[in-house]
């Protein structure tokens, strides 16, 4: 483990320290090296990547459940109702 | 098999609630993996149709299932993503094709004793348009289980490109090509 100071990359930025593992850590300078920006840059955009992706799989997650609820417990006729197919006409009229 | 990372797609009322509904695992890891990577898009039209379809289920069932329709109304709401409007640009192309396709591709549907009335098939035509021009117009793929109509469809736009300058093709995509 090494200890870092990084920098949060929103508007209002805060200086803070963090503990990384070693590896992860090399291979963020090696990225900040080659692209030629600091290393809070790299780890502020390694957090936000993560977090957009996280919040992402919650939202995932909750579409799915809504989805399944929207369109559970009905039968074809219904379902064909709810896709917008109205079949109202008797046919044995 | 369509990557989802191809998206974002734009859902056509029926693929929408198909994908929802299938207990195939294929298709469910697939919209799973979807849902991680893109909102699901749908035209303001789909949720016309849904929502009336949720109005008249709910005019017509008894009062014990009243509730079961609201909360699965309500979740319907909840889960949407991206809803397209029917704007200025849609309505042009969309009045091109009615005037191109001004009848539907295919009678109305029957099922068991019952069928669709021709004004009402009518109005189901002239929705899957606006929905097909939203996609035109969003240069989103279309996902689709109705192949009689969007077929219909695209092959108008293939044969009077210059009704739909700098747009098309319509790139139309089935449900049953998504995971298998």
């Amino acid at each position: 483990m090494n200890t870092m100071h990084a920098t949060s990359q929103t508007t209002a930025k805060r200086r803070t320290t963090l503990t990384l593992p070693s590896e992860s850590l090399a291979a963020a300078e090696r990225i900040a090296r080659a692209r030629k920006v600091n290393l809070s840059t790299v780890i502020a955009e390694v957090i936000n990547d993560g977090l957009r992706a996280r919040r992402a799989t919650e939202r995932s997650g909750q579409v799915l459940k809504s989805y399944r609820q929207a369109f559970s417990r009905f039968t074809d006729a219904e379902m064909r109702l709810l896709d917008g197919v109205i079949m109202d006409e008797p046919l044995d009229r | 098999m369509v990557d989802p990372a191809f998206g974002p797609f734009l859902f056509d009322t029926s693929a929408e609630s198909w994908l929802a509904r299938s207990t195939d695992p294929a298709v469910r890891g697939w919209f799973e993996k979807y849902l991680k990577l893109h909102p699901v898009n749908v035209s303001a039209v789909t949720v016309l149709e849904r929502m009336r379809g949720y109005a008249l289920l709910l005019s017509r069932v008894a009062n014990e299932r009243r509730v079961q329709i609201a909360f699965a109304r309500q979740a319907y709401l909840d889960a949407l993503g991206t809803v397209w409007p029917i704007d200025a640009a849609v309505a042009l192309v969309a009045a091109e094709l009615v005037a191109l396709l001004p009848q539907p591709p295919t009678p109305p549907k029957r099922a068991h004793r019952m069928a669709e009335s021709r004004q009402e098939r009518l109005a189901r035509w002239r929705f899957d348009i606006l929905i097909a021009a939203t996609a035109l117009v969003a240069t989103l793929p279309l996902i689709h289980d109705n192949p009689e109509d969007f077929e219909a469809i695209r092959t108008a736009i293939e044969i009077s490109p210059e009704r739909f300058p700098d747009l098309g093709p319509l790139n139309l995509i089935r449900t049953l090509r998504l995971a298998g």
